[in-house]
C-alpha cells in the first residue's frame, strides 16, 4: 500500500537526514517507528504524511507514485492519512468538538452527521465533558485525546502518529493504544513512533529502527498485554 | 458562493486589526479625489457651455460717426450669419461700467474714444465658424474685432485637464498602494496563520478551501473600511456643498457632484472590497503553490 525505495532525503545543502530508505508497509499493518533522538524519525513521520516530497528515491502512496504525482492530487490522498502530532497542532480557537469535525466538514460530510461521528468519538476517548472547551482550557492528555480523535475521526487508510501516549498517564496510554490496534484491525494501515519500550513490548508490532538515518525492520514480538 | 467556506482563521487577528482603517484612508483620499476630478469637469462643462452660447463683437474706430456706420454694417452681417439668434448693442453706460475697474468713473461725453460693443447669442442649433465670420466682419467694418473667448478658455480647460490627469494618477497611486497594502496584510496573515494553513494542507484541504477563508476575511476587511472612507468622504463633501451654497458661488454649486454622481461613490466600498478580496486571493494561491 505505501512503499519507500531507496529514499534520500535533505534539507537544502545540508547533510542527509534519511538515507537509502527502503521499506514497505503493507494494508492493515502495525508498525512502531523507534531510534534515538536525531535519527531522521520527524523526517520519516513528515515523508510518510506528505508534508515534504523526497530528495530521492521512490515513494507510492495507494498505488500511486509521488514523484510523478500532480499537487492538485495531493489532497485526496492526505484525506486517506490521520496524523497524530506530537505537539497536538489544535486549532487553538476552536473547541475540541470543532477541530475534531475539520477532516469530515473538509470532505463535506453532513451537519448532522459530523455531530453524530464527532460525539461518539469523543466520548470514547472520555471527553463527552468537554466537547465544547477550547484548547487552552484543556490538559495535555485532554489536548491528546483531541488530537488523536481528529486524525482517526474519518477512518484513515493510514495513521501515523508521533508519541501519540506521550502526555497521558498509563490506564490512557493503554486505552488509546487499544484504540490504534482496534483501527488497525478494521484495516487502517498504523506507525506509531515512540520512545516507550514499554508501549512497543505490549503490542508486539514489527519494529522500524532508524539509526542515523539508515531505516533497518525487526519483526515483532508477542502481545504482553493480552487486552491489545 | 460563501456557502462552503470553511472558515478556520481566527476571527480576530491583531497583525490584520489596522487593515480595514487604513483601506477606509485610502478610500476617503480616493473619493475626495475621483469628486475632486467630476467637480472639475462638471464646473467646466456648465461654465463653457455659458461662454460658447455667445461672443462679442468690438468696433474699434475713433470717428464717431464712422464707429457708427461700421456697427450698423457690422449687425446686418452678424443677423444675416446663420446660427446667431440675436444681436444687440451695449449702451456706452454699460460699456463705461465694464471699464470702470481699468479707468475709474468716467462722463458719458468723455473725449476718450470708447470701442462699440456688441452682445452676440447663438442660438445653438448651428455652430458658427467665427474665424471665417471675424474676416468677413474685418471686410465689412475694418474697424470689427469678434472675441469668442477662445484664447484664455482654451488655456484654462488645458490647465483644468491637466488637473483632472493629475487627480486620476492620485486615484491610481492610491489603488496601487492599496494593492500593496493588502499584499503585506495578507503575506503577515499568512504568516501568522502558517501553522493552520499547514495542518488544513495536511487534512486535505485543497487550496481553493484555504484561500476562501482568506477571501471571506479579507471582502469583509474591504467592505468595512470601504464603508469608513466613502462616508468620511461623504460628510466632507456634504460640508463643502453646504458652504458653497452660503457661499452663492454658481460655479462652485454647479460642480458639486449631484445625485448620479454619488451614486458612483457609492460603488466605491463594494470596488474596494472586490479589490482586496482579489489581491488577497491572488497573494494567498501564489503563496500556497509554494507549499507542497
Amino acid at each position: 500500500m505505501i512503499s519507500f525505495e531507496n529514499v534520500g532525503m535533505r534539507y537544502g545543502m545540508g547533510n542527509e537526514i534519511l538515507t537509502d530508505v527502503s521499506f514497505s508497509l503493507e494494508r492493515s499493518s502495525f508498525h512502531f517507528l523507534v531510534g534515538p533522538s536525531g535519527a531522521g524519525k520527524t523526517t520519516l513521520l513528515k515523508l510518510l504524511y506528505l508534508a515534504h516530497r523526497p530528495s530521492r528515491g521512490l515513494v507510492n502512496f495507494f498505488g500511486k507514485d509521488l514523484a510523478t504525482l500532480e499537487r492538485s492530487a495531493l489532497p485526496r490522498i492526505r484525506r486517506r492519512i490521520g496524523v497524530v502530532f506530537q505537539d497536538f497542532r489544535l486549532f487553538e480557537h476552536l473547541t475540541a468538538f470543532e477541530n475534531v469535525a475539520l477532516p469530515l466538514r473538509l470532505q463535506g460530510a453532513k451537519k448532522a452527521q459530523v455531530a453524530d461521528h464527532v460525539e461518539e468519538l469523543l466520548s470514547w476517548v472520555g471527553l463527552d465533558d468537554r466537547m465544547h472547551a477550547r484548547p487552552a482550557t484543556l490538559s495535555g492528555g485532554e489536548k491528546q485525546r483531541v488530537a488523536i480523535a481528529r486524525a482517526i475521526i474519518n477512518k484513515p487508510d493510514l495513521l501515523v502518529a508521533d508519541e501519540p501516549t506521550g502526555n497521558v498517564d498509563a490506564e490512557m496510554s493503554k486505552r488509546l493504544m487499544h484504540l490504534f490496534v482496534a483501527l488497525n484491525r478494521e484495516g487502517t494501515t498504523t506507525v506509531v513512533a515512540t520512545h516507550d519500550e514499554n508501549l512497543v513490548r505490549s503490542v508486539g508490532a514489527p519494529i522500524l529502527r532508524l539509526e542515523k538515518g539508515h531505516i533497518e525492520l525487526q519483526p515483532g514480538g508477542k502481545p504482553i498485554d493480552p487486552g491489545v | 458562493m460563501w456557502g462552503r467556506t470553511l472558515q478556520f482563521l481566527p476571527t480576530k487577528s491583531l497583525r490584520e486589526g489596522l487593515l480595514p482603517w487604513v483601506i477606509g484612508v485610502m478610500l476617503f483620499l480616493c473619493t475626495l479625489s475621483l469628486t475632486g476630478a467630476v467637480a472639475i469637469g462638471k464646473g467646466l462643462a456648465s461654465w463653457s457651455a455659458g461662454l460658447t452660447s455667445n461672443f462679442s463683437v468690438q468696433i474699434v474706430v475713433k470717428d464717431p460717426a464712422e464707429r457708427s456706420v461700421q456697427t450698423e454694417a457690422a449687425i446686418r452681417l452678424l443677423n444675416a450669419t446663420p446660427g446667431i439668434a440675436s444681436t444687440a448693442v451695449l449702451a456706452e453706460a454699460d460699456v463705461l461700467a465694464l471699464l470702470s475697474p481699468w479707468l475709474g468713473d468716467m462722463p458719458i461725453n468723455s473725449d476718450l474714444p470708447i470701442p462699440t460693443l456688441i452682445e452676440v447669442k447663438l442660438d445653438g442649433r448651428s455652430t458658427v465658424n467665427t474665424t471665417a465670420l471675424a474676416e468677413r466682419l474685418r471686410a465689412t467694418a475694418p474697424g470689427a474685432q469678434l472675441d469668442d473667448h477662445q484664447a484664455w478658455m482654451t488655456q484654462i480647460l488645458e490647465l483644468a485637464g491637466v488637473v483632472q490627469l493629475l487627480l486620476a494618477g492620485v486615484v491610481l497611486m492610491i489603488v496601487l498602494s492599496t494593492v500593496a497594502i493588502v499584499i503585506f496584510g495578507c503575506r503577515a496573515g499568512l504568516a501568522t496563520h502558517h501553522e493552520s494553513i499547514e495542518i488544513m494542507h495536511l487534512m486535505g484541504a485543497e487550496d481553493k478551501t484555504i484561500s476562501k477563508a482568506f477571501d471571506v476575511r479579507y471582502l469583509g476587511h474591504g467592505l468595512k473600511g470601504g464603508l469608513v472612507g466613502v462616508l468620511l468622504a461623504g460628510g466632507v463633501l456634504w460640508l463643502l456643498a453646504d458652504l458653497a451654497q452660503e457661499m452663492g458661488q454658481g460655479l462652485i454649486s454647479a460642480s458639486m457632484p449631484d445625485a448620479s454622481n454619488l451614486l458612483w461613490l457609492a460603488l466605491l466600498p463594494l470596488s474596494a472590497s472586490l479589490l482586496t478580496m482579489l489581491t488577497a486571493r491572488i497573494t494567498v494561491r501564489k503563496a500556497l503553490l509554494e507549499m507542497m
